[in-house]
């Protein structure tokens, strides 16, 4: 569904992300850890298109080269993002925000779908609301996670969407990723700080450090190599607050 | 929402019959109001590409002239009647455009003065081809408006009855426009574009629309101004009044509103004739400048929205 | 021929030379705070009938008009400052709409005041012709030129030494940080104005001496500053005097060569070439070191 291969991205003299070769099905969930500045939210932006990585990289998604394809085509494609740093359509209505989504992303409408998508991440009654100026900011994550749905995507792409979240509104959370991915089909790769919450949700983690991949497999392995314990569990507390301070 | 489209149409009936009506034996007012819609129509098409597109044009007078000498020329050169020559100068228009689709990537501030540029060179080319345009002698006799089932359009009052039913049908496709998915759309783009092509819209090809309709409007008022002025010049055709007084209008009626650039066109261009001018003869833009000046400082929305909240402000007070 | 051509090349450099004293102010505001001074050309249009008025008057050379002209050009581009500084909404293009609206002011203010006439000077001492080999100039333009680099280039040093050279960088890569560095942004931008109000005085008194003047210029003259800015790329002196020296050269060759009714096409297409296949100018490069 999703590969990625020998993708690197500099921003002038930094390298974010180091020739990385990934590929995961569509069938997955895959969790995507790593430190502060890994480069985590960075190679999602290739794989969505807002970043151009430097050449010799390519992306391949649904059986086609997609590296240098427009923003645009991609979500048509099927892949579907949140941000880190929510980013509504602004001067539009929660409702809009969805209508444009579907209208756009799928290419058809359909007001039924966006209020079943609306109930689904308990954005009913914030519906008719400005998105950019009336929410909070954990109305804001699930308007994100909404938005890339009404896309109807083959792929999802969450970048920290259950940060901040309480024990309890989490597993809910979680409870509905699980679902859609079960009921739609739908691939997911989830960026998450937290190794409880990535352990119980993912089939599978990918770990970054300094841009590079640096482990690969089922948690309770990836978790339990000494490199990632080195790089990661070194950093947790940081990475704890950090996901607090997005927050 | 209804009631206000019931109230718009009412308006325009009674603009209809009452204009003429009223004015329809003095020449030379009826003269300045069909300038006026002229300025309106060009102010309604500035500010669509402004409010829809996002894209502030200092130089929509490249539009107007290519449509004057457009029409002027296919009337004139190759015999195509008046009314199918101004739809086919809006055209023409569109095809300009086509030049400045690459300054749609250029930020607010690049893209209005790359437009200004294009106008500019527009305007040189009109003055040095010679063979086609007569250079910066310009064109004469350009033809009048027809006659249409017995009734003169040539007259003021028909000239007045066309530019009416042109705006009307301009503010009924810009509100059509903005209600539309292009439009919510459109609307987003303005201060999220990331978000809003991340779900899947192609924000250049929306902005190339605006860019494109908003051409054509331009381009349909230049053409009918030159069958009603019947004379064209470089200079007159491309001059910087026509992206300035738009502008002015625009910005005074309230640019983000339908309605607002066309009423504020008609109410400045009016003013600005009748009474700046008594004023003082040479350099009246200076009120123009000023108008301007004191609406961003003080009214950036524009008096519409002004006078709106104001009367909702009056009508809250009388219920309390 | 080929001395025609050379004649051109000279006569260029010599606009050129005043070009870049002209850009120079609107490259300065515009680096500093990010607005683009759509009234710049404009105060050098005040300063130039500055000169104009001190000349026809008190019948003086019009270099004596030079602390009438900084006293009026200043004044006036403190106030477009503190005017563009009041807007919140939408600052980018609003102050771009609010500066048009300014220099629309003046242009017709002057208008009023001194008619619509072409005015050159009248100096028999500024119209003599100087040799130079086998190039003719007037003393004015020679003299013009020479001024003008002269201040391009104390402008340069200023910028490249002085503390306040260091506070406009500062305040224009970052206005926070420079806040935090003890910077007051807000002296910093008005300072440019005032230095920006200088530099158009100077060369509008050098415009009118050793060229025509109308109240239309103001305008054009702000095309062509806008022009220069971009085709240097922002934040470099050197680039503006190379890009003003390119310009004036293009120019006169354009008129020489061709047809002086192209002059202008010449330069407004080098504009959008540069703009939108260069979007770092000519000299992007020259301000990454500078
Ligand atoms: N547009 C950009 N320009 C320059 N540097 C950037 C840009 N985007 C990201 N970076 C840098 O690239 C590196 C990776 O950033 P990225 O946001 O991908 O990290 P991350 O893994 O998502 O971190 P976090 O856990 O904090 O979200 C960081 O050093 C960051 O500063
Ligand atoms: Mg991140």
């Amino acid at each position: 569904m999703l590969e990625l291969a020998n993708v690197t991205v500099r921003f002038g003299g930094l390298t974010a992300v180091q020739d990385i070769s990934f590929r995961m099905g569509g069938d997955q969930v895959v969790g995507l850890v790593g430190p502060n500045g890994a480069g985590k939210t960075t190679l999602f932006n290739v794989i969505s298109g807002l970043v151009r990585p430097a050449s010799g990289s390519r992306v391949l998604f649904a059986g086609g080269d997609i590296t240098r394809l427009p923003l645009h085509q991609r979500a048509r494609l099927g892949l579907g993002r949140s941000f880190q740093i929510p980013q509504p359509m602004h001067e539009l209505t929660v409702r809009e925000n969805l209508i444009v989504a579907q209208r756009f992303g799928a290419g058809r409408v359909d007001p039924r779908k966006i209020d079943r998508i609306l109930e689904l991440m308990d954005l009913t009654d914030q519906a008719e609301r400005d998105a950019a100026n009336g929410l909070a900011l954990q109305e804001l994550k699930r308007l994100e996670v909404a938005k890339a749905l009404a896309t109807e995507p083959k792929l999802l792409l969450l970048d920290e969407v259950l940060a901040g979240l309480e024990t309890v509104a989490k597993r809910a959370f979680m409870a509905k990723l699980r679902e859609l991915h079960e009921t739609l089909g739908l691939g997911i790769l989830i960026i998450e700080h937290d190794i409880e919450t990535i352990s119980s949700l993912c089939h599978r983690v990918a770990v970054l450090d300094f841009g590079q991949l640096i482990a690969d497999g089922t948690p309770g392995e990836v978790f339990s190599n000494p490199d990632v314990i080195r790089s990661y569990t070194g950093a947790e507390p940081v990475v704890e607050n950090a996901g607090v301070g997005h927050a | 929402m209804n009631a206000m489209r019931r109230t718009a149409f009412a308006l325009l009936a009674v603009l209809y019959v009452a204009v003429p009506a009223a004015l329809g034996s003095n020449n030379y007012l009826m003269g300045l109001v069909v300038s006026s819609l002229i300025v309106a129509g060009v102010a309604v098409a500035w500010a669509l590409l402004g409010n829809l597109g996002g894209m502030v044009s200092f130089g929509h007078a490249a539009f107007f002239g290519v449509g004057g000498y457009a029409s002027a020329l296919l009337t004139m050169k190759l015999g195509i009647p008046v009314l199918l020559a101004i739809p086919l100068a809006g055209l023409v228009a569109v095809l300009f455009s086509v030049a400045m689709l690459p300054a749609l990537r250029l930020s607010g501030p690049y893209f209005a003065l790359a437009i200004l540029a294009y106008a500019q060179i527009f305007r040189i080319l009109a003055t040095e081809m010679e063979f086609l345009t007569h250079g910066s002698g310009g064109i004469s006799q350009i033809p009048v408006l027809p006659t249409i089932a017995g009734f003169d359009l040539s007259s003021r009052t028909g000239q007045f009855l066309l530019l009416l039913t042109l705006l009307a049908a301009f503010l009924a496709a810009y509100d059509a426009i903005r209600r539309s998915h292009y439009g919510i759309a459109l609307r987003a783009m303005h201060d999220s574009e990331d978000a809003t092509r991340v779900v899947g819209v192609n924000s250049v090809l929306l902005k190339s629309w605006m860019l494109f309709v908003s051409a054509f409007m331009t381009g349909v008022i230049g053409a009918v101004n030159a069958h009603v002025i019947n004379f064209l010049e470089p200079d007159y055709a491309f001059s910087g009044i026509w992206s300035v007084l738009p502008i002015v209008a625009a910005i005074f009626g309230g640019y983000r509103t339908v309605t607002g650039p066309a009423i504020g066109a008609v109410v400045i261009y009016l003013v600005d004739q009748l009474v700046f001018k008594a004023l003082v003869s040479t350099g009246h833009q200076i009120i123009l400048g000023s108008v301007l000046a004191l609406m961003i400082l003080f009214a950036p929305d524009g008096l519409l929205p002004l006078l709106r909240n104001a009367l909702r402000r009056m009508r809250g007070a009388s219920h309390a | 021929m080929s001395e025609l051509v050379l004649q051109a090349l000279y006569s260029g450099l010599l606009v050129g030379g005043v070009y870049a004293l002209i850009a120079l102010g609107l490259a300065l505001t515009f680096g500093t705070m990010r607005v683009i001074n759509l009234a710049h050309g404009e105060l050098v249009l005040l300063a130039a009938y500055m000169a104009y008025m001190v000349e026809s008057r008190l019948q003086l050379n019009p270099v004596f008009a030079v602390p009438l002209a900084v006293l009026v050009a200043c004044t006036c581009s403190a106030l477009v400052y503190l005017l563009v500084d009041r807007i919140r909404k939408n600052r980018e293009l609003n102050s771009l709409m609010l500066t048009f609206a300014i220099g629309i002011v003046i242009t017709n203010a002057v208008l009023l005041i001194f008619s619509g006439d072409v005015r050159s000077t009248g100096s028999p001492f500024m119209q003599d012709a100087v040799q130079l080999g086998p190039l003719f100039s007037m003393k004015s333009e020679l003299g013009a030129f020479i001024i003008s680099l002269v201040l391009v280039f104390a402008l340069w040093q200023w910028l490249s030494r002085s503390w306040y050279g260091r506070a406009v960088r500062a305040v224009s890569s970052n206005r926070d940080a420079a806040k935090l560095m003890g910077i007051n942004p807000a002296r910093t931008e008005l300072i440019s104005f005032i230095v920006a109000g200088a530099l158009a005085a100077c060369a509008g008194v050098a415009l009118y001496s050793s060229s025509v003047v109308h109240p239309a210029l103001g305008h054009a003259l702000t095309v062509k500053a806008f022009i220069i800015t971009v085709l240097a790329g922002v934040g470099s002196v050197p680039g503006v005097l190379a890009a003003a020296l390119l310009l004036g050269v293009t120019e006169a060759m354009t008129v020489t060569l061709w047809s002086s009714a192209l002059q202008e096409l010449v330069g407004m297409t080098l504009f959008l070439v540069v703009l939108l296949v260069l979007p770092n100018g000519l000299f992007g490069t020259a301000r990454r070191r500078g």
